[in-house]
């Protein structure tokens, strides 16, 4: 259990260093760091097939989507960030944790033990068999993300 | 059982809180969607933890599966929305998208 919270306190340390670094670039990269603890957390919650999904594709695709953005952006687009955002995030960290902290104590035993009975079969059987539809709607989503892609990037018509 | 389910809701929190403040003050449009990220990764822990607890790691994988699935087409679909955004007006300032007209 302590290794999982180490592993969670990096998570959360490198999303903070992803929303405080003003360099996109660096932003990413903490970005991938952190979807890297992440997938880390989910091997050691027996979760391996989410595991490898999140640090392949979250990780690793996501990241190269962002690099490639930001090379095609330039120059972070002119944006002067506000510097009161910088120095206020530690402040309502705090707060955040202090509320954070007494709303889960407060829960403590009162939340009732959702406990329910151990899944036969497979990760395979699981999605194949009891989410099938879930997989149609992933189908319906990629096309309709490679199709608004291609919407976002045809080249002009001469009759335009 | 129910303390390690109230940890990882807890971590899962400080990440949707990190990534509603990054929302409401960056200017960044790539920053913007940084902080879309940074909630998402909080919401898979909290699937993927709530899953782990109550022992149905198989349905909570599978159901995590297709949230990535979503989210990597909605990432790329608001990246080259950015890019055609900064095409047009020469900046990645969220304030100047107010100034459109049309």
């Amino acid at each position: 259990m302590t290794l999982q919270i180490v592993l969670l306190s990096g998570l959360v340390v490198f999303s903070a260093a992803a929303v405080l670094f003003r360099d996109l670039l660096r932003a990413a990269i903490c970005l991938a760091a952190a979807s890297l603890f992440l997938g880390i957390i989910f091997f050691r919650m027996n979760a391996p097939y989410v595991g490898a999904f999140e640090i392949s594709v979250v990780a690793g695709l996501i990241t190269v989507l962002f690099i490639v953005t930001i090379a095609l952006t330039k120059t972070e687009g002119g944006v002067r960030e506000s510097k009161t955002a910088s120095w206020a995030f530690p402040l309502f960290f705090i707060i955040f944790l202090i509320i954070d902290f007494i709303v889960t104590r407060s829960l403590l035993g009162r939340v009732p033990a959702l406990a329910s009975p151990p899944e036969p079969g497979t990760f395979g059987e699981a999605l194949w068999k009891v989410r099938t539809f879930d997989l149609v709607g992933q189908i319906g989503v990629i096309f309709a993300g490679v199709l608004s892609v291609l919407a976002l990037f045809r080249k002009r018509g001469n009759d335009e | 059982m129910n303390s390690t389910w109230l940890l990882y809701m807890a971590f899962a929190a400080l990440l949707v809180f990190m990534g509603i403040y990054c929302l409401l003050t960056m200017r960044n449009l790539v920053k913007l969607f940084i902080g879309v990220e940074i909630i998402s990764k909080g919401v898979s822990l909290a699937l993927v933890a709530t899953g782990f607890v109550k022992q149905n790691i198989l349905t909570a994988q599978a159901i995590t599966v297709t949230f990535i699935v979503i989210e990597v087409s909605v990432v790329a679909t608001a990246l080259a929305i950015i890019i055609n955004v900064y095409r047009h007006t020469g900046s990645l300032d969220i304030r100047k998208l107010s100034k459109l007209k049309g």
